[in-house]
């Protein structure tokens, strides 16, 4: 679905790339994560791919199409749901939808139906410019899939949204994932990414460091953690021990000797501390 | 089919933004202006201010010769004020001319002085001739001056028999003028019609940059081209409407409305492209401020041309409004030019095509920035 070879982009047209070298392949029917810190590189290969940012150095093919030379046409089999919102403030929700779903030339969605599912029923007449910044977030996601796109890319679908929002806008991508839609997610939340992703890449500062699906990750990188509540001067505290850095292991064993223990689990490395490990840095 | 869909967007924007109703507002404005604080010709008639140094005989002679010229046939006694006193004078109005008879010299220096009139002494000089000294402005042109004395070293009589022995024809047969009040209307309809749209283009473009709507744009089967000639679209009918809310009221169906349409469409056509290429170099409008600013004083030169009959340097003839404002005064003349109208207007269109073409480019590339 994806093709991505040896892609540079620089904003100032010099040697300073916001994006390096960069190369991989997203397969149909797949969830694709693109994961990295703030200002990696994740939107900017992303517009890229999607033609909003001129391709300077590099091949790329998506949906079958060479971005070289970007047609309109293209854009009906994608779908992109942008980091910011951008909707017209002086239509309503569903004019937004109705206007836009004339924009392409295959079969649509209907408006009340997507609305409905990212939760803004009985929002539909209202002018957008008076939405909250999380419901136009998700009138814009919305609005990315009103042509049934195969390939949907998603730029931080769930950022800024409430934890029960998120959670069924995570389930509508599982569904349409589902239905055989390939997906280029953009994201730094990792345990979206975990639990969405057959595959994922780690970009940082331009560069992709490593590409390997979260449970391949987990085998390899995903050493057993220990986590220790124990009392000290009569106050609860509580520690994470990795089992396999050496420092690590004698602090244990310091704190099994001299303190009363009052809980100790094992527990897999999330995909988050796997990042930091692979990487050297934190995700925010 | 999507052009036509993101016009009907575009005017539904429009109709929910204030641009639209400012421009509608402003033809009303400028339609009660025209009506009813604009005279339908302004005031033409020389006002001069003559003293009579003449020995009664004389004097009496002279008054009954202007009142003869005096459209009622007789004078008024009317009260002036000099230097804060009110002074007695006759008043006489002829066609072409104001006149008040002063009794002081003084007195008529100052009024020439301070209303800046033309006042003129008449008297007798030795060899008993009429002698006339004028008090001018000191600004007038050496040819009006020349004149001046001329025209009183020959005898009256044989200046007026020259003067009524000249003939003057119209050049064509039908050809009618403008009341003053119709002569602004071309001013109206390149200002407010056609070349506004530069102006308004470019703040709903920089509406479109801070929503970022035009990305969203940018990922649909649509092309770049369509939503901008949508948004001209909303602009030509603007300008239509607006146009037509000031012509019909005070020309009724006088003009040719076909060719006024032609030239409105395509001279906007060409404003509103120019406004889609400059607002494609800025992110907002208070960035563009400054190069908006500076088209619209050259754009507005032409205007001093128009006014003022006399001052047509060829320079100015080349500022796209200069054949905008002739072009629309050809339309309102009952003979126009019609050649000249659709001159003026393929050229429009023709540059038009061309800026809109670049402005395509630009904002193919530039979507993003
Ligand atoms: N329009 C732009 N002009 C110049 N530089 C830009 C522009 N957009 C992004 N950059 C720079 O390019 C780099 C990558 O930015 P990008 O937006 O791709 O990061 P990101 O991974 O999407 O970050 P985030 O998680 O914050 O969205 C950053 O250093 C950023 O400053
Ligand atoms: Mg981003």
């Amino acid at each position: 679905m994806i093709k991505v070879k040896n892609l540079y982009h620089s904003y100032s047209n010099d040697d300073n790339y916001a994006v390096k070298d960069v190369s991989f392949e997203v397969t149909k029917g797949e969830i694709f994560g693109f994961l990295g810190p703030s200002g990696a590189g994740k939107s900017t290969t992303q517009n890229i791919l999607t033609g909003l940012l001129e391709l300077q150095k590099g091949e790329v093919s998506v949906a079958g199409y060479d971005i070289k030379k970007i047609i309109p046409k293209m854009f009906n089999k994608i779908g992109m749901s942008f980091e910011q919102s951008n909707v017209y403030s002086k239509l309503t929700a569903k004019e937004n939808l109705e206007f836009y779903r004339k924009l392409f030339d295959v079969k649509t969605r209907n408006p009340d139906e997507l609305l409905r599912l990212v939760g803004l029923k009985g929002k539909e007449n209202k002018k957008t410019g008076d939405f909250s910044k999380g419901m136009k977030h998700r009138l814009t996601f919305a609005r990315s899939m009103i042509n049934n796109p195969e390939l949907w890319f998603l730029d931080e679908p769930t950022t800024g949204l409430d934890p029960a929002i998120a959670s069924e806008i995570k389930n509508i991508i599982k569904e349409q994932n589902d239905k055989g839609v390939t997906i280029f997610l953009t994201t730094h939340n990792m345990y979206i990414a975990e639990e969405l992703c057959n595959r994922v890449a780690f970009i940082i500062d331009g560069e992709i460091k490593l590409i390997d699906s979260p449970k391949n990750l987990k085998l390899q990188y995903g050493d057993k953690l220990v986590e220790v509540e124990y009392i000290e001067n009569g106050n609860l505290i509580q520690e994470t021990f990795s089992t396999v850095i050496k420092s690590d292991k004698k602090k244990l064993q310091n704190l099994i000797g001299k303190h009363e223990i009052q809980t100790m689990h094992t527990k897999e490395a999330t995909l988050e501390e796997i990042f930091i490990k692979v990487t050297g840095r934190r995700l925010v | 089919m999507k052009l036509w869909f993101s016009f009907i967007k575009e005017l539904k924007l429009a109709s929910r933004g204030f641009y639209f109703y400012i421009e509608i507002f402003m033809a009303l404005l400028i339609l009660a202006v025209l009506l009813f604080a604009v005279p339908e010709n302004f005031e033409s008639k020389q006002t001069e201010y003559i003293h009579l140094n003449l020995p009664e005989m004389n004097k009496k002679i002279y008054l009954q010769k202007i009142k003869k010229m005096d459209i009622n046939g007789s004078f008024e006694e009317v009260e002036i004020e000099v230097d804060n006193k009110l002074i007695q004078s006759k008043f006489y109005e002829t066609e072409d001319k104001k006149i008040y008879i002063i009794n002081e010299k003084d007195d008529l220096i100052k009024l020439a002085d301070k209303n800046r009139k033309l006042g003129a002494v008449i008297k007798l000089n030795k060899n008993n001739k009429l002698e006339y000294e004028y008090y001018l402005q000191g600004y007038e042109s050496k040819r009006l001056k020349n004149l001046y004395l001329i025209s009183h070293i020959e005898d009256t009589d044989t200046l007026i028999k020259a003067l009524e022995n000249q003939d003057v024809r119209p050049l064509e047969a039908d050809y009618d003028t403008l009341t003053d009040r119709e002569n602004i209307i071309p001013i109206v309809l390149t200002f407010n019609g056609a070349l506004m749209g530069l102006f308004i283009i470019a703040a709903y473009i920089f509406l479109d940059k801070q929503e970022g709507v035009i990305k969203a744009y940018a990922v649909t089967a649509s092309s770049v081209w369509q939503y901008l000639l949508s948004k001209i679209g909303v602009l030509l009918v603007t300008s239509i409407l607006s146009s037509l809310i000031v012509l019909l009221p005070i020309m009724g169906t006088q003009p040719n409305y076909l060719l006024l349409l032609l030239l409105l469409l395509t001279t906007g056509f060409f404003a509103s492209s120019l406004g889609l290429l400059i607002a494609s170099f800025y992110d907002n409008i208070m960035q563009a401020f400054g190069t908006i600013y500076l088209f619209m004083l050259v754009i507005i030169i032409p205007n001093i041309a128009y006014i003022i009959p006399g001052w047509d340097p060829i320079w100015v003839k080349i500022l796209p409004s200069y054949p905008i404002l002739y072009g629309f005064k050809e339309i309102l003349l009952k003979n126009g030019d019609i050649n000249y109208i659709l001159k003026v207007s393929l050229g429009f269109l023709v540059v038009g095509l061309i800026l809109f073409a670049i402005s395509n480019r630009r904002y193919k590339k530039t979507l993003t920035v």
